[in-house]
């Protein structure tokens, strides 16, 4: 393990360490997130550090208070987390119209959580057509303006500064799955992932350093024959499940490619640096092609999966999502049945961050890889 | 109904017309399947308006669902869905509803095969979802009306967004049916529409009087016209019938339960499969559901002048797209003009847009008022997360606490 790996891989331990150390060093503000639709950019071009949370694994104390136990757990633990105190280093929060349970935790949050800024950004649920790219935009920029006027100054040249320092971090994680689909054995799915997770937890700056490090070493790295192990796609919101990756690794499994949102959706597609910024920004979620909260009626999200699927030579998929999960859930079957009619087999889990048993799903992902090798 | 239950109501006279109103609607839905005449699913929160003056007919999977609830009749066709791998935690009415298109199941045997689908977000994300399966399943067109949800202030930008797709909606009608759309006819139509909501409104209000007229339980089944058939001129007959009937009770003494002791506000979507039994509950232990946050969805107002303009606006601000602040005020409104002593909330689980945030309203509602606040953890249409035994405990607890 090269040095820029092993100190990203330090942190996995402490994610939020990254952010802390950050703001003692510049004195700057850190504003919580939840979704990869989430412009950090304008964030970042008002001098403050985006920390995207999302949820742990832990047994709540307060949030049952205030969430029922049918919503799902990033919810949950992630309102849990905020009121027993340990998000105390975010100055504000920002939430982006996704599904059902963000929008009504961000007015339970705004209530009971008590942070100086709330930002909501409601973004339209079409991503297509003139009207909806228009209301887009114009949503950005009162979001823009609402920043400025409450964390920092978005001027422009800032947010051009930003846009680029994050399009090259969308660059090297692209470069970084590419290296994967072509000798998968330089790096194991869960630190793989969390090169990208981490990604939205620290300074892009320091990020991208380290990133550069990281993908010199492994361009210089092979494993001889380490593609031994079966290629998997893996399909959800939020990975970070750091042990249950760890275990699909060990039972000879390794995850090629993904649809996660804290995978390779949250760097798919740059911001065209040649428009005005907000319109870039705007252009670039509508280029995102897969997000089951979205409404992309020209894009056929099976289909697209399936082409990345085979791309990266997956035998077989995961669906790994969060109990109560209603935008996957709902995506499931159709997807599912894209799959089957290929004949790819594939695996559906769902767990709950108060309940995590990674042995339990260590039998059933040995099982979907038996049938893989049985194919 | 068992003598006992008929002394616990009295029984609604416009009831039958309610009931034949319905039955023609649905035969007439039926019929036309397979005709030249245009079906489109729609969701209960979409502008359905259009759908009137364009001589296309409106199906309400939701209110189809609601039936399928009371007629208990859910749990068969959501597990039909379940096999096809939708997950039992999805709302109900959906899967109920995927399960019905699949088999053709329910009381009615199932609903007329659609042209093309009209899905509102107003009232969840889940119905923008649900009708993309409807899209894929019968491989007909969908136009999703996207009403941007209001945390705070509704922004002007989001006001011309949902108006532009007011102008989406219509060309994609013109397009589907071949027909032109008359805004005379669609003034007509809103214009009914405006006097029906009115109307039912006015019936909702009767329950201000002590006594009250009718429970909450009543306006749940005789909301079904303003759902389905608003913008036609027999809903306005009929609610006019509806509140003459209310007013004479007012006049002659007559109360929905036989002895109104306690007034209370129920939340959320019915119970539809346990309606009878939990009317019952109260009005046996002299309670009163004198009003709902979910009948007065529909009470939403139109401006004659900008028939298209307002309709956008009031399509957005339903109860459903607005924060958890601006419901607070809302529920704190209806406590003090029914003058209620508590509330009854049902954390629905197939429900999280009404749900989640109810034990926040809760705790603010009693912080406010004082008043207590019941929370029953149930499910619409899904029966097998329900315990009766339990509510039943709960609810006279309750009731008993009022003192
Ligand atoms: S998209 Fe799914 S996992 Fe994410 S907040 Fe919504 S329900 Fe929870
Ligand atoms: S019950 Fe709730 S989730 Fe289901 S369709 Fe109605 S509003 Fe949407």
């Amino acid at each position: 393990m090269g040095d820029a790996l092993a100190k990203l891989m330090e942190l996995r331990d402490d994610p939020f360490s990254m952010a802390r150390g950050w703001k003692e060093r510049t004195g700057g503000k850190a504003v919580g997130f939840f979704c990869c639709l989430a412009s950090e950019e304008i964030i970042h071009a008002a001098g403050a550090l985006p920390v995207r949370i999302t949820g742990e694994n832990r047994v709540t104390s307060k949030s049952g208070a205030h969430l029922q136990s049918y919503c799902c757990s990033l919810a949950r633990t992630s309102l849990d987390m905020a009121l027993t105190g340990d998000l105390d280093f975010i100055d504000g929060t920002v939430f982006v119209h996704t599904c059902d349970t963000m929008q009504r935790l961000s007015d339970i949050w705004r209530l009971n959580a008590g942070y100086a800024f709330h930002g909501d950004v409601v973004l339209p649920v079409r991503f297509e057509g003139d009207a909806a790219l228009e209301y887009m935009r114009e949503e950005l920029a009162s979001f823009r303006q609402r920043v400025s006027d409450n964390i920092g100054p978005v001027d422009d040249s800032a947010l051009v500064e930003s846009i680029k320092l994050y399009n090259r971090n969308r660059e090297l994680l692209s470069e970084l799955y590419r290296l994967r689909r072509e000798d998968p054995g330089i790096i194991p799915s869960d630190e793989a992932l969390w090169l990208v997770a981490s990604s939205a937890l620290m300074e892009k700056s320091e990020h991208n350093a380290l990133l550069e490090g990281v993908i010199e070493d492994l361009k210089g790295a092979s494993s001889d024959g380490s593609d031994a192990k079966v290629r998997l796609f893996a399909a959800g919101s939020v990975m970070d499940q750091w042990d249950f990756l760890k275990m699909v690794e060990d039972v000879g499994g390794t995850i090629v490619d993904d649809d996660f949102c804290t995978g390779h959706r949250y760097f798919d597609a740059e911001v065209p640096v040649d428009v005005d910024p907000i319109e870039g920004i705007a252009r670039r979620l509508a280029d995102r092609g897969s997000c089951p909260c979205k409404y992309l009626p020209s894009r056929d999200r099976a289909g697209c999966l399936l082409d990345r699927a085979g791309e990266a030579g997956a035998r077989g998929a995961v669906f790994f999502q969060f109990k109560f999960c209603d935008p996957h859930s709902f995506d499931y079957p159709y997807i599912k049945k894209a799959l089957d009619e290929e004949g790819i087999p594939s695996l559906h889990l769902e767990i709950e961050h108060d309940s995590v048993s990674t042995e339990q799903l260590r039998t059933r992902v040995e099982a979907l890889l038996e049938t893989i090798r049985g194919c | 109904m068992t003598a006992e239950e008929r002394k616990l109501y009295v029984k609604i006279q416009a009831t039958e017309q309610m009931k034949q109103l319905i039955t023609d609607y649905y035969i007439g839905a039926k019929t036309a399947e397979g005709t030249d005449k245009p079906i489109c699913w729609i969701t209960s929160g979409g502008p359905v308006e259009f759908l009137i003056a364009m001589d296309v007919i409106p199906i309400y999977p939701e209110n189809h669902g609601a039936m399928c609830g009371a007629s208990r009749m859910s749990v068969e066709l959501a597990e039909v869905a379940e096999r096809m791998g939708f997950s039992r935690d999805l709302c109900s009415y959906a899967r109920g509803d995927i399960g019905s298109a699949v088999t053709k199941g329910g009381p009615i045997g199932g609903l007329p095969k659609p042209d093309f689908l009209l899905a509102c977000n107003n009232i969840c994300g889940t119905v923008f979802k649900w009708y993309q399966e409807l899209a894929r399943y019968f491989d007909v067109p969908m136009f999703l009306m996207d009403t941007p949800f209001i945390h705070k202030i509704k922004t002007e930008h989001a006001a011309e967004y949902v108006r532009q797709q007011c102008l989406e909606l219509v060309s994609f009608l013109e397009e589907q049916t071949g027909k032109e759309f008359l805004e005379e006819r669609f003034a007509e139509v809103a214009m009914l529409s405006v006097e029906a909501v009115d109307l039912w409104k006015q019936v909702l209000v009767t329950a201000e009087h002590k006594p009250s007229p009718f429970t909450c339980f009543d306006a749940f089944i005789h909301m079904a016209p303003i759902v389905t058939l608003r913008g036609t001129q027999q809903v306005v007959e009929y609610y006019k019938l509806l509140k003459d009937e209310m007013l004479q009770r007012i006049e002659e003494g007559v109360s929905a339960i036989p002895e109104e002791k306690y007034r209370l506000i129920w939340d959320n979507i019915p119970i539809w499969y346990e309606m009878r039994n939990l009317g019952n509950l109260f009005a046996s232990n002299n309670a009163c559901l004198v009003a709902d946050t979910y009948t007065t969805a529909w009470a939403v107002d139109i401006r004659i002048d900008e028939p298209l303009t307002s309709m956008a606006d009031a399509y957005t601000k339903i109860y459903l797209n607005i924060s958890i602040d601006i419901m607070i005020e809302q529920l704190l409104n209806l406590i003090q003009r029914y003058d209620a002593d508590g509330l009854v909330m049902h954390s629905n689980r197939s429900c999280k847009p009404y749900s989640l945030g109810q034990y926040d309203l809760a705790h603010e509602v009693t912080d406010k008022t004082g008043k207590p606040v019941l929370i029953v953890e149930a499910d619409m249409t899904d029966s097998r997360v329900y315990s009766e035994a339990q509510t039943r405990e709960r609810v006279e607890a309750f009731i008993e606490s009022l003192g």
